[in-house]
């Protein structure tokens, strides 16, 4: 223990052995507390909760694995991936008539270049990641709004529907999901940029001290940020049959509480996709459980920023 | 003169004198800019974003971010119009009372818990939003007081109103608190070092909740007034303050690296803004490029206070140094060559 | 014998199994100046924090005026008029001269703008002539020596009546250290007392009245510096110097591994030239503030305004990025473990193996088997226990942290040079001798090491090459044979001129 500690009244008393069971034993607590709700509600268990469960998810899900990999990379949040979501739709939508792939690759190349220089200011100049973000959502929200006009966008043909059907049974927007959390975790966790991103998230310093090049691996998480915000886009897109900038409103916040949620430590190095993912099952079952219940969607709104500043405060158990 | 535009709160007025300069020779002596109209819209745009901006700044100040901000303005404004009913000021008072509580729980939990203010604040933001969007059930609620309705935003002396008066009082009351006492030198301190602060005996973890709870007042202050204006509270529409407010309280000379800028300055900072999207407004542009203006320079102001950015220009400049050198000179003495 | 203004009897007080002091009494006279010596782990940063109410002591009494007092906080003490100068100074560089001086004082109120205030203020600093310094000056735009004395007038309108100075000429200028010393002087003059915690053993003769020396925790003498000259002031600092901790010397490989020529940080570092061959391991010798830590992180590419020629193994490296040293065979092992070399949070196994990912690696995906044997090898090469491979590396106590980032280093290549700054700064005496030993073992392994210290016993015991820097500039270098503490001392403390001015002492 440290000299700190001793001089320093309110630090937990606690070993860090002692505090990493507590974290764990409340977080199992809230999981039975969550599921034994759900088993006496009724209703929960049909098809049609469960489908709406679902579909809601996966946007939000797809736009939360990206913002995962800014998370992880130390740089808390991005304020501009609603935003990304919303213009990477109207990309989507005007480039069909390139044919689906062509606007497909057209919609990743913007979502893309969108975060990627937010990404590279962040990361060769490291500058502060939340007015960074903050100035592109004001910038990207004034283009977009001049160039459109403040009207949607709206397909010609029928290219996009390959996108609204299902996939082996599943939804489209829920196989692209599962799709995302699954190629996201396995980078995470098996590749050598993926490793990278833990150590530069968890001490820039030392990274750059043993010369792992932070910066670039910081361009990296943001352009993979893109990527997935761009496939949230298309998606909805495809969905709503049209590209709107109204349709990414939110999901900054919605993405971020899905991360917290999860388990992802705001301050980085800590975290996973699948956790997002989880995080994103968890809020979703709230809402449906709260809807089921009778609650409006405000109330479940004012629940999940409850339960994120809960979230946030057990965040002391964790640092040492 | 080189010392004023060293000073960062007089860099704000310097700004809005050029924007003046420019408007007017865009105006062309059409007097579509020059009016009363426009000071007053100015200043009611300082009544709905100064004490937000002045509220971030002071969380800046002290080297933190206050993301609630914008879901207290929305939450307070919702307490102000359900009790304000019978004595309005009673409505902002339980408004404002409400801001400094929730100011004092997010700095405790801070201090108590040792966390970030980005994450707890957070978090506030989206329970307050939540609060308020649960308490106007998605709808507006009206505000039955016309009257008040009127006083609030009745134009005075051509160019002011009561709310922008308050924020103007409120501006003056941060600034001689800021100069002029001890406590504001100490908010200063907390900012400026917060380590040596704490061992030259400050008492900082008394310092970072009182800003919060200054920064949740001002937030009530302004949200509730505003929803006076408006005879309504509406849960949603609030929540983007955010981005004019910190890109006013940047401009105003406020850094993100803790220890300066002075609400002054930050009036500066909001006035420009207004000033801007004033004129814009009125030569005809769309509001659209008021977003883009404010986005760029936030993103200039960004890099500008990046943390690396010194050593990445000493690299590019070394990097065409070399180039330079290379090309003009190709027969120099590779052995005299230094890195 | 006038009246002790301070005293403590039998203090005492341990972290864990370190015992950092073990029943030291001392008495101070108002009026004296009292120089406190030791070297690093010798106590003295204990002793003061206990004075100033950081720690408690385990037993023993701290008394004020020969009454005990209980000193809970650094507010206690400030109000027993006891302060502290510390070596990173505690000014905030936003706020001016005067704000400066009186921050954190309890006797300020609301309205703190009062000009008795500000002319207490500009009297302090009148009194320590530095009167030049202007009240409504950014503390930012201060030299280090001003800074210096804008801390020591806070403790006068502190009414201090003892002054605590730890190393408070550590980054002055030669007239800035006179100036320091007339003010201190006058501080005296005023009947205050001062503790002069110093490494320079030429200042302890210039300007104080008697030294207190301690030695591992203990109290080795007080003592008057009219009879005792300053060969034997070092002994009785050093001891005898344990021969078990520093393993043979091995014998170098003949080319040089790393060369550098005129390495000049602006303001830093000064030409500095030198040249380690292959298994040999070289000291640059230098105090904190003598740009030593600075020439290895530039060495390592953390300096982005460093410049100078640099050779590894024969070909030139372009020096200000991390990542092309790491590259070229550079390793970098950091003082600061907390806050350049560990990963705190991920896992031992992660730490150890994180810098050699792509050697196992294929397409960018890595070979998890491949990884954690390697990471058993380097754990067991460096003496961490195999079952804690995956814990968190923060759980890991400090001298096995250090252990881990040299694990990252080993094994690399034959051709490897590893640079490190104050590699055992609070490590304990077992983990240190440990490490020593691994750095021999890199030695046989064919790296050059090279190790920035501050610390005479680990300089003399480990470096077959010492090379001694004081204030940016080299001032001589020795081979092992020819080393001794006191050519150390006296070359890193104050080369070219070795007593003071006589006016100046009292």
């Amino acid at each position: 223990m440290s000299e700190q500690a001793l001089s320093d009244p309110w630090r937990l008393p606690l070993p860090h052995s002692t505090r990493g069971r507590a974290l764990v034993g409340i977080r199992l607590v809230a999981v039975l507390a969550l599921v034994a709700v759900a088993v006496t509600t009724p209703g929960f268990f049909t098809t049609v909760s469960l489908f709406s469960l679902l579909n809601t998810m996966s946007f939000v899900g797809c736009v939360a694995v990206g913002m995962t990999f800014i998370t992880l990379s130390g740089n808390v949040m991005s304020f501009a991936l609603g935003v990304t979501l919303s213009t990477s739709g109207i990309i989507f939508i005007a480039a069909l008539p390139l044919g689906l792939v062509g606007a497909m690759l057209a919609a990743f190349a913007f979502g893309a270049a969108l975060t990627g220089i937010q990404g590279f200011v962040i990361g060769y100049f490291r500058a502060n990641p939340i007015i960074v973000s903050m100035a592109a959502l004001a910038l990207i929200t004034g283009c977009a709004t001049l160039i459109t006009q403040g009207h949607g966008v709206y397909p010609q043909g029928s290219a996009a529907a390959a996108l609204q059907g299902r996939v082996f049974g599943v939804p489209m927007p829920l196989f692209a999901f599962i799709v995302t959390v699954a190629v996201a975790q396995i980078v995470l966790s098996f590749t050598w940029f993926g490793r990278n991103l833990y150590m530069v998230g968890s001490n820039w310093r030392a990274a750059l001290a043993a010369g792992l090049e932070p910066a670039r691996i910081v361009l990296g998480a943001y352009i993979a940020a893109g990527l997935c915000t761009a496939l949230a886009g298309m998606l909805m897109a495809a969905r709503y049959s049209s590209g709107d900038l109204e349709l990414g409103i939110g999901y900054d916040y919605h993405a971020i509480s899905a991360v917290l949620v999860g388990g992802t430590a705001i301050s980085g190095g800590e975290g996973s996709a699948i956790r997002s993912m989880v995080g994103a099952f968890i809020i979703a079952v709230c809402q449906v459980l709260l809807l089921l219940h009778g609650f409006s969607t405000q109330v479940q709104y004012l629940a999940i920023g409850i339960i994120v500043l809960f979230v946030i405060m057990l965040q002391t158990l964790v640092d040492a | 003169m080189r010392l004023l535009i060293a000073n960062r709160s007089v860099r704000p007025y310097l700004l809005l004198l050029a924007i003046i300069v420019a408007l007017w020779t865009l105006d062309q002596g059409r007097g579509r800019f020059f009016t009363a109209a426009t000071a007053f819209s100015v200043l009611q745009q300082l009544a709905t974003i100064g004490p937000i901006a002045l509220g971030l700044g002071l969380s800046m100040i002290i080297r933190e971010f206050d993301l609630s901000v914008g879901g207290m303005m929305s939450l307070a404004g919702c307490i102000a119009v359900l009790t304000g009913g019978r004595y309005p000021e009673l409505g902002v008072a339980f408004a404002v009372l409400f801001g400094f509580a929730w100011g004092i729980f997010q700095g405790a939990v801070m201090v108590w818990l040792r966390l970030g203010s980005i994450g707890v604040t957070l978090g506030g933001l989206l329970t307050l939003g939540g609060l308020a969007y649960v308490v106007t059930g998605n709808l507006s609620i009206s505000y039955p007081r016309m009257d008040v309705a009127m006083a609030v935003n009745h134009p005075l002396l051509q160019i002011f109103s009561p709310r922008s008066l308050i924020t103007l009082a409120a501006f003056l009351v941060a600034a001689f608190f800021l100069a002029r006492t001890r406590v504001g030198r100490d908010i200063y301190a907390t900012g400026s070092d917060r380590r040596a602060a704490m061992v030259a005996g400050v008492r900082t973890n008394l310092i970072i909740p009182g800003v919060f709870a200054c920064s949740g007042m001002l937030a009530a202050l302004c949200g509730s007034l505003l929803s006076y204006g408006l005879a309504a509270a509406s849960g949603v529409a609030l929540t983007d303050a955010l981005v004019p407010a910190t890109a006013a309280a940047i401009i105003g000379g406020v850094s993100l690296t803790g220890g300066k800028g002075t609400p002054i300055g930050i009036v500066g900072g909001v006035l420009v803004l207004g000033l801007l999207s004033a004129g814009l407004e009125a030569i005809g542009t769309p509001p659209a490029v008021q977003d883009v203006v404010t986005g760029g320079v936030l993103f200039l102001v960004a890099i500008a206070d990046a943390i690396d950015l010194d050593s990445r220009l000493f690299a590019i400049r070394r990097f065409w140094a070399e180039v330079f050198r290379r090309t003009a000179g190709p027969g120099q003495n590779i052995a005299s060559r230094i890195n | 014998m006038k009246a002790s203004v301070l005293g403590v009897r039998n203090i005492s007080k341990s972290f864990g199994p370190i015992a950092a002091l073990k029943k030291v009494s001392l008495d101070i006279e108002p009026g004296e100046i009292r120089g406190i010596c030791g070297e690093n782990g010798a106590g003295k940063s204990t002793l003061v924090n206990i004075l100033t109410g950081v720690y408690r002591p385990d037993e023993g009494t701290v008394l004020v005026d020969g009454a005990p007092v209980n000193i809970a906080t650094p507010r206690q003490a400030q109000e027993l008029g006891v302060a502290l100068v510390a070596q990173e100074l505690s000014l905030c560089p936003d706020l001016s001269v005067e704000d400066n001086i009186w921050l954190g004082s309890i006797r300020v109120p609301f309205l703190h703008k009062k000009p008795e205030l500000r002319k207490r203020a500009a009297d302090a600093l009148a009194l320590l002539g530095a009167e030049h310094i202007r009240l409504d000056a950014r503390v930012a735009t201060l030299s280090m020596g001003e800074r210096q004395l804008v801390e020591i007038a806070r403790l006068l309108t502190r009414d201090a009546r003892v002054l605590i100075l730890d190393e408070p000429t550590a980054t002055l200028t030669d007239i800035e250290i006179e100036r320091i010393f007339a003010a201190l002087l006058a501080v005296k003059r005023e009947g205050r007392s001062i503790l002069y915690i110093t490494h320079r053993l030429a200042e302890v003769y210039a300007i104080c009245d008697k030294v207190t020396v301690l030695r591992n925790g203990e109290l080795v003498t007080t003592t008057g510096l009219a009879g005792v000259d300053r060969a034997a002031l070092i002994s009785l600092m050093l001891g005898r110097p344990s021969d078990e901790m520093y393993p043979e010397e091995t014998r170098a490989e003949g080319a040089p591994a790393l060369v550098v020529k005129g390495l000049t940080l602006p303001g830093r570092v000064e030409n500095f030239d030198m040249s380690v061959r292959r298994g040999e391991i070289l000291c640059i010798a230098g105090q904190v503030g003598s740009g030593a830590a600075e020439i290895i992180a530039a060495l390592a590419g953390l300096v982005h305004d460093a410049s100078g020629q640099v050779t590894v193994n024969g070909r030139a490296l372009k020096i200000g990025s991390p990542a092309r040293a790491a590259q070229r065979g550079i390793m970098f092992v950091s003082g600061d473990r907390a806050a350049e070399g560990v990963f705190r949070r991920l896992s031992v196994l992660h730490n150890l193996v994180a810098t050699r990912l792509g050697d196992h690696s294929l397409l960018g995906f890595l070979r998890g088997g491949a990884l954690r044997t390697a990471a058993e090898r380097l754990a067991k090469h460096v003496g961490i226990d195999r079952r804690r491979l995956r814990a968190p590396a923060e759980q890991l106590s400090g001298g096995n942290q250090q252990k881990l980032a040299f694990g990252r280093c080993v094994e690399r290549q034959a051709d490897g040079v590893l640079l490190m700054s104050e590699p055992t700064r609070g490590i304990d005496v077992g983990a240190r001798a440990e490490i020593y030993r691994l750095m021999r073992t890199f030695c046989e392994e064919g790296y050059a090491l090279v190790l920035a210290s501050s610390d005479l016993e680990e300089i003399v015991g480990v470096g077959d090459v010492v090379i001694t820097l004081y204030r940016g500039r080299r001032v001589g270098q020795y081979r092992r044979s020819e080393v001794t503490m006191h050519r150390i001392v006296a070359d890193i403390t104050h080369p070219v001129n070795d007593e003071y001015p006589a006016e100046l002492a009292s």
